[in-house]
């Protein structure tokens, strides 16, 4: 066989490809046996040629070669050879540079050319080449680009991996391991994206590195999950939403963008639409607003329907078109406003319980003439005392617990007035004595046959020997004892409740005529939401039947007319409790004889009966029943059932009446008793064992609640929350306002010494933000506590002994203010009486023709004089700095002539001032303010004004510290001028909060004049308070709203300030406030007193 | 002393007579108590809230007198009524020198008309006055019966009808509104409580006329608003208002409207007070 030219070629290049590495000479002959009649050979040779030339291009470019010519043979295929040699040129342009990245690029070509055209392929080498920077990092990135394109282009066409290339590109800038993570990761995400998402998704990348590039990993990471929770159709709208948010906002978009996608995913999708544009509308005036707005909505929409959040929304986005008030909106959205709340109150039809507490309290104190206290029901929840419920409102005998919120009817009226019957209803169960059950008293229509009950009931367990039953005298409470005479406490509990229930609601209609609509209301949409009866066993289905009747809506009771008499009896014995007057003894009675009812009935569905009877509707009989005790005992139902019964289970109570738990609630009085010490004639106190035993057998708590664990040791923790729960108010249920007092620390060292426990109690005030125009409402948290005393009044009687004579002239001097109580004016036209004396004057007058004055009478007026004053003093750290120090930085050291030059001078100078430390610490700006409140206080208690002493201070919005030093109406004393001499420095200095509270106070107080001083000694500044660390306008701002609030309400406020810097902002903050930047330090306590007085008497 | 006009009739204080019997409700046994009291000359504090009926009893006692019980005069007993302020002094009530023309002439006040007439002189909310007129009337309510006219040198005697009747309402309690117990020591006092449903739902059916039913739910609607007392609420709503709620009622008002400006509003300006109470109004009348 004759040789054939590519054998010949072989042979020629062999040597040539000597020297290379080893796989060279392989693939080049390999790939040319392939070409063989596939090019002609001149073709061949041009190809041989190139490949040789490439892998001498550089020293391991031979591995481009390589690649080159293992390629060839595919891709000829598709480019053929005039495309080939167009390429290996992109390939030798690139392997000038690298021939690691064109040998990657030669590699992957093949399988990019299922994508890419001979055109594309300049462009793709083009992208790969940009990423080459000529280090060795860079080669691999621009390599591994190569290697990845095959599968990117399955997602994204060359142009959009353009995008991605630059964003790589930007990235290497600062990260080339970032870069490459982001590439590698790329295949994936794109992969993982709906087509339609991928092209925006790269836009928002763009956006995100060029804002913030460390967050493009995030975003790599997180973003495909993030916007799968958005609709598909509006993922895209969404993404270049967030482009152009990001490039707005820069750093702050990542973040805005992760909440804003997720806050979208708690949305239904088909509300995506809507909110992505109203957002893009307004993200032209604030991007940020835009996103603030997605991120509340799901907030929002939990309270608004879809219509009124339109309405809502359309505040917010007026104050910004209308307003062009963009930091206005963004607070708006942020609800970080009082409008924004205020609007959101306004159209929101739910009602939070937190808004009409106050409200019901004392509709349920009028109710029920006791003190009734109104709890969230998960209040008594977290108690653990039995009730598990979160969402039913309950009571447990002395408080009502309802749930948080109620948002059932799109009214706000009717939700509010659900709450009403709510209420009504559980105060019902206190004001009609739902709880006052006896034992074996006759009701007002029934007597008692509790007794004889509880004898057969015991000779019956005697004859079965269940030697687990409980003697009926161990019952702690006539509840208890009630429930233990029947033998099924689940069916006489259910039955019990209705019962009971029924008679309230007769009661609360028959007594409350204005609630009976509402309540009717509430009934039938309870009575609309009930199981199926036709789904029940036949008991449960007496019972439901029993329930609906109840709820007025006899109607719907499905019952199988043969068994008819069994709930025709059962309905007239509850009857007997919706008459008049009725009580909770009569309600036991008719429970009793429904019980006994209830028990003949099989509890079977129709299917295990073989179709013995079928659900019918009442007939007229039924619906007009009268009341009426039922006749004793009958035979059981006739009826032979083929299967087991099935458990007996009540069927669900209905949402407005609420959990009923009698054998608790007698209980929890019980334990009350016990602990306020009037054990009553029942006996001796109850025993652990006692209580073991009757939680044991009610069935008002579940076990499994609570009993995970080991039983016992759960049943000791349960205890102890009842007797906790039932000790006297106060101690147990911790108050509204209390709730944060183990945060007391609040770097205050030994409190052992107190008289006062660290009660903290806060309270919330809004703040200002004068960039949004308006408040931003319960912004801050003040802890109002008593200050920390000395041991003993040291410093207070030291700084008498040091300024004795300054406080006898202040004493002085406000002695002499000191009014009279009565003032009598004489002469004067018209008073109360006639001074004889003067009217004699007048007639002598009169006749010896002297124009006589007519002013005869006396006037008595009363002139009291009632101030009541409020110092502020600033305890923020700076107040630590030395006097001396702060007067030497302000006045720039002039006596440094003074030694002229002599060292001998200086050191001499030196040394009699540090004696004179020594003897007396420098004082500092906390000092004089310590001592012009002794001074001042003498001042006062000379004149009896009223007045208190505050100190503030705190970190940040959630802690703001307020110290009473002396509160108003706190008579002075030793354990006040013992904590005077604690004043010390603490932390920051947020005024606003801290005049508010004081203003909170003043108001609170009864007096013509109150005034409210201040002193402090800079500019107010904390962490928070502003927008950055170094802006002051917000502070001031807010200082000042503060200061004017307190004009308001008629309050004279007034500012002094030792910083001598002051006027700049003091101008600003006090407009027309009266303030003083006392100069010279150390006047300060003279000058206090001085200010005082022509504050308060002018 | 009478002078006729077409429009009003000007009476002296000491002349004026009940002609109809003012309607009384006897919650306990203070009729026969005021009785006995007055026929002894025992001077009677009467304590309670206001608006519980202190005034309408004593009318109606007085009118009782003049129909022949015990031994009141027989042109019947003149009722004297002070209405007591802060700057009430001695001499507004013993009276006081006035010029006219040429010379002063002296004017009894109205305790001094009380004792001339034999009358009952109530002073209606005696705190409110001023200390030294407490003291004024201690002669007058002891064995003695004197009321000495300081300014004209007199000491009067007071005729056998006369009787001192004051009013006082514990309910504002404070140290400076108190009587003294030398003042308090010279009374016997009866208690004026809220009547109990029943009796506020009888009183309040005759006083405005208004249906039982209504009555009745005015009467519960006092009873839980006065559960409200010490909460928010100085005092308790007045029978006086509920019987004001119930003509307003007659008189083609709502209910739920009447309750609002007669016992809502009338009773407190806190806003949060006022709702609920107006949402106690709202549970009780249906419209």
């Amino acid at each position: 066989m004759p040789e054939s030219y590519v054998d010949r070629l072989v042979a020629r290049y062999e040597e040539q490809l000597q020297g290379f590495g080893a796989s060279l000479p392989e693939e080049f002959k390999k790939s040319a046996l392939l070409l063989d009649g596939v090019l002609g050979e001149s073709e061949l040779d041009q190809w041989a040629e190139t490949g040789i030339r490439l892998a001498g291009q550089s020293l391991r470019a031979w591995e481009a070669a390589t690649e080159y010519f293992r390629a060839t043979p595919v891709i000829h295929a598709t480019i053929g050879f005039q495309g080939i040699i167009a390429w290996a040129q992109l390939a030798a342009n690139i392997a000038e540079k690298s021939s690691l990245v064109a040998a990657s690029f030669i590699k992957f070509t093949p399988s990019v050319l299922e994508y890419l055209t001979l055109d594309d392929l300049e462009e793709w080498s083009l992208q790969g080449d940009r990423l080459f920077r000529g280090n060795w990092k860079s080669g691999t990135l621009s390599a591994a680009y190569f290697e990845h394109t095959p599968a990117l282009l399955k997602f994204l066409p060359l142009a959009s991996i353009e995008k991605l290339v630059s964003i790589i590109d930007a990235l290497t800038e600062r990260s080339y391991e970032l870069a490459s993570t982001c590439l590698e990761s790329a295949t994936r995400i794109f992969g993982e994206l709906e087509s339609s998402d991928r092209e925006p998704f790269l836009g928002f990348a763009r956006a995100v590195t060029r804002a913030s590039w460390a967050d493009t990993r995030l975003y790599f990471e997180r973003g495909p999950s993030l916007i799968t929770s958005i609709s598909p159709e509006h993922r895209a709208d969404f993404l270049d939403l967030s482009a152009k948010v990001t490039s707005e906002v820069g750093r702050q978009a990542f973040p805005l963008f992760a909440d804003a996608a997720e806050s979208l995913g708690q949305l239904s999708e088909d509300t995506h639409a809507e909110h992505i544009l109203f957002a893009s509308n307004i993200a032209i005036g604030s991007p940020t607003a835009a996103m603030e707005y997605l991120k509340i909505v799901p907030f929002v929409s939990n309270r608004l329907t879809s219509e009124q959040l339109r309405r809502w929304s359309a505040v917010g986005e007026e104050i910004l078109t209308v307003e062009n008030n963009a930091e206005g909106a963004e607070a708006f959205f942020r609800l970080e406003s009082t409008r924004a709340e205020n609007s959101l109150q306004e159209l929101s039809s739910r009602i939070e319980l937190a808004s009409i507490n106050t409200l019901l309290r004392m509709y349920a104190k009028a109710l029920t003439g006791e003190q009734v206290g109104i709890y969230s029901v998960e209040e008594l929840v977290d108690q653990n005392i039995g009730w598990v419920q979160e969402s039913v409102a309950t009571t447990e005998g002395s408080s009502i617990y309802l749930p948080p919120f109620v948002a059932t009817f799109d009214e706000q009226e009717a939700n509010f007035q659900s709450y009403k019957v709510f209420a009504t209803h559980q105060t019902g169960r206190i004001e009609f004595g739902s709880f006052r059950y006896k034992w074996n008293q006759p009701g007002i229509y029934t007597g008692s046959t509790i007794l004889e009950r509880e004898e057969s009931a015991q000779s019956r367990r005697e004859v079965s020997a269940d030697s687990d039953e409980v003697s009926p005298s161990s019952a702690l409470t006539a509840m208890q004892r009630y429930f233990n005479v029947f033998d099924e406490r689940i069916l006489i509990s259910g039955i019990f409740t209705v019962v009971e229930d029924t008679r309230v609601d007769a009661y609360v209609s028959r007594e409350y005529g204005g609630i009976r609509k509402w309540l009717r209301q509430l009934q039938a949409h309870e009575g609309n939401r009930r199981p199926r009866v036709e789904n029940m066993p036949l008991r449960a289905a007496f019972v439901e039947n029993l329930l609906r009747t109840s709820l007025g809506r006899p109607e719907t009771m499905r019952w199988p007319t043969v068994y008819r008499e069994f709930l025709e009896s059962g309905l007239a014995a509850l009857k007997i409790v919706e008459q008049d007057d009725a009580t909770v003894q009569d309600s036991a009675e008719a429970a009793a004889a429904i019980f006994d009812i209830a028990q003949r009935i099989p509890n079977v569905t129709p299917a295990m009966s073989d179709g013995k009877f079928d659900f019918d509707s009442p007939s007229e009989d039924m619906l007009s029943i009268q009341p009426a005790m039922p006749s004793g005992d009958g035979p059981p139902l006739d009826m032979q059932s083929n299967d087991q019964e099935i458990e007996f289970e009540n069927p669900p109570q209905p949402e407005f009446r609420g959990d009923f738990k009698p054998e608790l609630v007698q209980l929890l009085a019980r334990l009350k008793q016990q602990q306020e010490g009037q054990v009553d004639g029942e006996g001796a106190p109850l025993t652990k064992e006692q209580l073991k035993e009757l939680l044991e057998n009610s069935v008002e708590i579940t076990i499994a609640e609570w009993a995970e664990g080991d039983l016992d040791e759960s049943l000791g923790m349960f205890l102890e929350n009842l007797e906790q729960a039932a000790t006297p108010s106060g101690e147990g249920k911790s108050d509204d306002d209390s709730k944060g007092s183990d945060e007391s620390s609040g770097g205050q060292g030994d409190g052992e010494e107190q008289e006062l426990p660290m009660e903290i109690d806060w309270s919330y005030y809004d703040e200002w933000d004068f960039r949004a125009s308006d408040y931003r409402p319960r912004w801050t948290r003040v802890g109002q506590r008593f200050h920390e005393a000395e041991e003993e009044p040291e410093f207070y009687e030291e700084t008498l002994r040091r300024h004795h004579g300054l406080v006898m002239e202040t004493r002085k001097q406000f002695e002499m203010m000191r009014p009279e109580v009565f003032k009598k004016i004489k002469r004067v036209e018209d008073g109360d009486e006639l001074d004889v004396d003067l009217a004699i004057e007048f007639y002598i007058d009169k006749k010896a023709g002297i124009g006589p004055t007519g002013k005869v009478y006396n006037k008595r007026n009363k002139m009291e004089r009632d101030v009541a004053v409020a110092f502020l003093l600033d305890m923020s750290a700076s107040t630590d700095e030395e006097i001396e120090k702060q007067r030497q930085s302000n006045s720039n050291d002039d006596d440094e002539d003074d030694f002229d030059g002599d060292p001998r001078k200086y050191f001499q100078w030196l040394a009699a001032r540090r004696a004179s430390q020594m003897i007396e610490p420098p004082k500092r700006i906390i000092d004089l303010e310590k001592e012009s409140a002794v001074l001042i206080v003498e001042a006062l208690e000379a004149i009896g004004d009223s007045y208190g002493i505050y100190g503030f201070s705190g970190y940040g919005r959630d802690n703001v510290e307020f110290h009473i030093i002396k509160d108003l109406e706190e008579p002075m004393g030793p354990l006040v001028q013992r904590r005077i001499g604690k004043i010390e420095p603490i932390r920051s200095t947020r005024m606003g909060p801290a005049i508010r509270h004081t203003i909170h106070k003043l108001n609170e107080y009864d007096a013509k004049v109150k005034i409210l001083i201040m002193v402090s000694d800079g500019r107010p500044q904390d962490h928070g308070y502003g927008k950055d660390r170094t802006e002051k306008e917000y502070a001031v701002h807010d200082t000042k709203q503060a200061l004017l609030e307190a004009k308001r309400d008629g309050i004279t406020p007034f500012l002094i300030t030792v910083d001598k810097e002051g006027h700049d902002y003091l101008q600003q903050m006090c407009d027309d406030i009266g303030y003083e930047v006392v100069d010279d330090i150390e006047s300060l306590p003279r000058r206090l007193p001085t200010l005082y007085r022509h504050l308060a008497v002018e | 002393m009478t002078k006729e006009n077409k429009s009003y009739t000007q009476l002296a204080v000491e002349d004026f007579r009940l002609t109809k019997e003012p309607y009384y409700l006897e919650i306990n046994d203070e009729v026969s108590l005021f009785e006995a009291a007055y026929n002894n000359h025992i001077p009677v504090l009467l304590k309670g809230p206001t608006g519980v009926g202190k005034t309408r009893f004593i009318e109606h006692m007085t009118w009782r007198l003049q129909n022949s019980v015990g031994d009141a005069p027989s042109d019947g007993v003149p009722l004297i009524t002070v209405a007591c302020h802060e700057d009430l002094t001695a001499s507004d009530l013993v009276g006081r020198y006035l010029l006219e023309g040429d010379e002063t002439r002296w004017i009894d006040g109205p305790i001094t008309r009380a004792t001339k007439a034999g009358a009952i002189c109530y002073l209606d909310e005696v705190v409110e006055a001023r200390k030294d007129t407490t003291v004024l009337i201690h002669p007058l309510t002891d064995y003695r019966r004197l009321l000495p006219v300081e300014k004209r040198g007199e000491l009067l005697e007071a005729a056998d009808g006369f009787l001192l009747v004051m009013s006082y309402n514990p309910g504002y309690q404070s140290a400076l509104k108190d009587l003294k117990h030398s003042t308090r020591q010279r009374f016997i006092s009866i208690d004026f409580g809220y009547p109990d449903r029943d009796q506020e739902a009888a009183i309040i059916e005759v006083e405005s006329g208004a249906t039982p039913e209504y009555s009745r739910d005015l009467a519960k609607l006092a009873e839980k608003v006065r559960n409200l007392k010490e909460h928010g609420l100085g005092e308790g709503v007045s029978t006086r208002l509920l019987v004001y709620a119930g003509k307003l009622m007659v008189a083609g008002i709502s209910p739920r409207r009447a309750c609002q400006v007669s016992v809502v509003w009338a009773l407190t300006d806190d806003m949060e007070v006022q709702r609920s109470i107006e949402e106690v109004v709202t549970s009780i009348f249906d419209e």
